[in-house]
């Protein structure tokens, strides 16, 4: 401070003083400023994964010390465990109604959402509002809208002549019902199709009018290539996310009727953190949870080497 | 829209407007979806706790029984838990905008070995599933006295718990001409007097995004205080607002308290989404054109 004042040399005397010391202290400045992400990275990443696997592999209650069996858990889930396939099958129904569902509803409402008519700003705000509302919250308002008797959908439906359903409590459509509360939060969809959307270069598309395109053309040809690796994204993004499905059945079904929404996240739940009385199988719920783990690694592979095929990138990315 | 494509160009006012109503309607359409749902709430927040179970149900309230909204929240003791939720959430909110803008600020100003490394394992751990921590950590924590405290809910976050964050905040960081630095440097400033004081006033919306949805994260959060809390005094709001409809309190909900105060529970984050929407718009839209590139 005092230095600066003493003039002309010796500020460049200090300045490069300054330079000299950066080259090392730039070193020393950004393991300070990166150690707490580094820490966090070996503490929640590099340990749970390690232990995880290793847990995977043993019997353990989580108070006396795991017992090694090898791949028992495995054998025991894919042979003898009645809950296991049902589990994957929920999953698996889950994710394949929902995934498709949820870019197909977020696109069209981006697509709507990116005109230009007075209150547009009012739909996009509304429609990601749900997601801003906290998951407990709108999860149990739902679950009250579709209570077969005093639920609001069951009456609209009613009232307006239509077929009403027991929807949670039926064991063909409490899935489909949990799909439906999941996609009230499309708008979390929506807001990035609309971002990818705004992207577009606008001269592709005076281009395509000059050339006299209908509007289907100009979608598959301009709009759905120029968005493809946003398209790409959001499938692993939303097929990640389903597969980890946990609130929405935890709270609406708990699992049921039967074992039709018992999702394999909750299995994992429920093996793990039983309740009370029941012991906690925490080796068992490991080697699930490192199957889905499995799961999410080969969705996110499949879907990045077969992108190629139709995602569009130009030559100059890099 | 056929008509459109067919019309001939001198006809081609009259098919807008018909577009324009379809628009109107597919709009309101949209609109009704969203909003119905939270106006039911709302009107049965208002009901009183026999009306609710009235068959057929009446859409609107005979009597508005504002009471509920006094009796509702005192089930769960509401105060508590939503002071156990601000202090939980703020400590969050603060502990991972903070390591995030630090790390960030590393990855993209700062020229130390493993540079790239250390962002692709950020980025990369992006992919790993949470529900792969749940078990060792809860283990973790358990083996030194961490449960059923808030520390699991708030320490990873000082601990750059979030990796999208410092994605995002190397990203902006990127973004800022690096003669700033120099000119900064050149005044004498060292390196966190440069973050502090020229970098963190410059990079403010993309803090305040990324503040906005760690609220939103930790304020919503519902499976790591169920799995960490055992005494409901410290539960946060969201496991104390699952347990008033739980079949383990072993009689029927009283639906009417309970959506007066899931009212209540929804206002912080709503009042916060209306007060800052465009860095909601704006950080997700971050995602969706940084990956583009």
């Amino acid at each position: 401070m005092n230095r600066s004042s003493l003039g002309t040399p010796g500020r460049r005397r200090s300045a490069r003083a300054g330079m000299s010391r950066n080259a090392g202290s730039d070193v020393k400045a950004a393991y300070l400023f990166i150690a707490p992400a580094m820490i966090g990275f070996f503490v929640f990443v590099g340990y749970p994964l390690v232990r995880s696997f290793y847990l995977a592999l043993t019997k353990y209650n989580g108070l006396t010390d795991p017992i090694f069996v090898g791949l028992g858990n495995f054998r025991r889930m894919f042979t003898t465990d009645p809950a296991f396939w049902p589990a994957l099958r929920a999953t698996g129904y889950l994710v394949v109604l929902y995934v498709p569902l949820s870019l197909v509803i977020g696109l069209a409402l981006a697509m709507f959402c990116n005109q230009r008519f007075a209150g547009v700003r009012v739909v996009r705000t509304l429609a990601y509002l749900p997601v801003v509302l906290p998951a407990v919250a709108t999860i149990t308002l739902w679950k009250f809208m579709l209570d077969p008797q005093v639920g609001l959908l069951n009456t609209l439906l009613d009232r307006i002549g239509l077929p009403t359903s027991l929807w949670l409590q039926s064991p063909k459509m409490s899935m489909p019902s949990v799909v439906l509360v999941m996609l009230w939060g499309v708008g979390g969809t929506m807001i990035i199709f609309l971002a990818a959307l705004q992207s577009v270069p606008t001269e592709l598309y005076e281009a395509a009018k000059v050339d006299g395109a209908g509007p289907w053309s100009v979608f598959f040809r301009i709009t759905m290539p120029m968005i493809s690796p946003i398209i790409l994204l959001q499938v692993i993004l939303q097929t990640t996310a389903a597969l980890q499905t946990f609130n929405q059945p935890k709270i609406l079904t708990a699992g049921g009727p039967g074992f039709s929404t018992n999702v394999l996240m909750l299995s994992i739940y429920n093996n793990g953190f039983p309740t009370l009385g029941r012991i906690p199988q925490l080796g068992y719920a490991s080697a699930q949870v490192w199957v889905l783990f499995i799961i999410i690694i080969a969705v996110i592979a499949l879907t990045a080497k077969f992108s190629s095929l139709w995602t569009y990138s130009d030559s100059t990315s890099d | 829209m056929t008509e459109a494509t067919e019309a001939a160009p001198p006809a081609k006012k009259k098919p807008r407007v018909l577009g324009t109503t379809s628009w109107y309607v597919v709009a309101l359409f949209i609109c009704a979806v969203m909003v119905v749902p939270l106006l039911w709430m709302i009107t049965i927040g208002l009901k009183s706790r026999t009306a609710v179970f009235d068959i057929p149900p009446k859409l609107l309230p005979h009597e508005f029984h504002w009471s509920n909204f006094i009796n509702g929240p005192q089930v769960i003791h509401f105060p508590r838990l939503f002071l156990n939720s601000m202090i939980i959430t703020s400590l969050s909110v603060l502990g991972g905008v903070m390591t995030a803008m630090m790390a960030g600020y590393a990855l993209a100003r700062l020229r130390f070995p493993g540079r790239k490394l250390w962002f692709y394992l950020f980025v990369g751990s992006m992919l790993l599933p949470g529900v792969v921590g749940l078990i060792p950590l809860f283990q973790l924590y358990k083996s030194i006295g961490w449960y059923d405290t808030w520390l699991p809910l708030i320490v990873p976050a000082f601990l750059g718990g979030n990796p999208l964050f410092i994605f995002l905040a190397r990203q902006y960081f990127l973004a800022i001409p690096y003669s700033i630095d120099e000119a900064a440097k050149i005044d004498g400033a060292g390196h966190l007097r440069i973050f502090v004081s020229v970098m963190l006033p410059l990079t403010r919306p993309a803090w305040l995004t990324m503040a906005i949805l760690a609220f939103q994260a930790s304020w919503n959060d519902f499976l790591n205080p169920l799995v960490y809390l055992y005494s409901s005094g410290k539960w946060p709001l969201s496991v104390g607002m699952a347990s008033f409809i739980s079949p383990f309190a072993g009689k029927t909900p009283d639906w009417s308290y309970y959506m007066a105060t899931n009212l209540l529970y929804m206002l912080p984050p709503l009042i916060i989404f209306f007060a800052a929407q465009r860095y909601f718009i704006q950080g997700l839209g971050a995602l969706g054109s940084t990956n583009q590139k």
